[in-house]
């Protein structure tokens, strides 16, 4: 599945329950359905508030694969290609406000990467599939 | 107790209770509107200089991180004067999300607004 949007925060909340529906549909039990929409709606506000610095109408391309019992999520920005893992501390502090996203995409899922691009970034996180058969 | 007038649909409901506020939230609460809820809930304790912040999540079926830097804030500004929030009627998905953050042990938690008079 392939959505592509503007970085509009407007517009989180709608990829985030195709995410979740998308889940659904390749069998994904119903927390693993949430932590997959989390982890898409904390990288797309990662992408919008740093990548973009808020600036509207600038592209998010988001991707979802589902090959060998493994959920692959892409989401491609052109923004300013700043790879959010290198700023975020070894240990999160609770009342220390930032970082919490990076923390839950770190939390629930395997895998993530951030490969940088010529003219932005590349995040990729992969999870097994936790379910109730999952299908590809 | 004094109904509070507010300007935000986030907010279904709020009332004083000496120096207790009371504030029952609605919706899921992301980067689109966490700024607007941040500035409502800063208005309500500015304007009532309440010390202890009851926020009810009962009709708040999702947060994200935007969210929770509201909540750390808020509780931070009534740290300083002594004060705290807390939360009651979570939903999973917030529940869960306060456990990743590791803030579940920092709010305190409770099951309804009831069991939030005595903490």
């Amino acid at each position: 599945m392939k959505l592509r949007i503007d970085s509009d925060p407007a517009k989180v909340a709608s990829v985030r329950h195709e995410v979740e529906a998308y889940c659904q549909r390749i069998g994904l039990d119903d927390k693993a359905c949430c932590n997959m929409g989390l982890c898409v709606n904390e990288a797309l506000a990662n992408v919008i508030c740093h990548a973009y610095h808020g600036e509207a109408g600038r592209p998010i391309e988001v991707g979802l694969d589902v090959k060998d019992g493994r959920l692959t999520i892409t989401i491609r920005d052109w923004g300013s290609g700043e790879n959010p893992i290198a700023k975020l501390n070894h240990k999160h502090d609770p009342m220390t406000p930032g970082g919490l996203g990076m923390v839950c995409l770190r939390q629930l899922m395997d895998e993530v990467v951030f490969t940088p691009q010529p003219d932005g970034m590349l995040l990729t996180m992969s999870s097994r599939c936790r379910h109730n058969g999952c299908s590809g | 107790m004094v109904d509070l007038k507010t300007a935000s649909d986030l907010v279904s409901s709020a009332r004083q209770e000496g120096q207790t506020v009371v504030v029952a939230i609605r919706g899921d609460i992301d980067l689109h509107n966490s700024t607007e809820l941040r500035t409502e809930l800063l208005d309500i304790l500015i304007k009532t200089s309440a010390r202890k912040l009851v926020l009810n999540l009962e009709q708040v079926p999702y947060i994200d991180s935007s969210a929770v830097a509201v909540l750390v804030e808020l509780l931070q500004r009534l740290r300083k004067s002594g004060g705290k929030i807390v939360l009651t009627n979570l939903q999973p998905r917030v529940r869960g999300l306060l456990e990743i953050a590791r803030l579940d042990t920092i709010f305190v938690l409770v099951a309804n607004e009831a069991e939030a008079q005595g903490k």
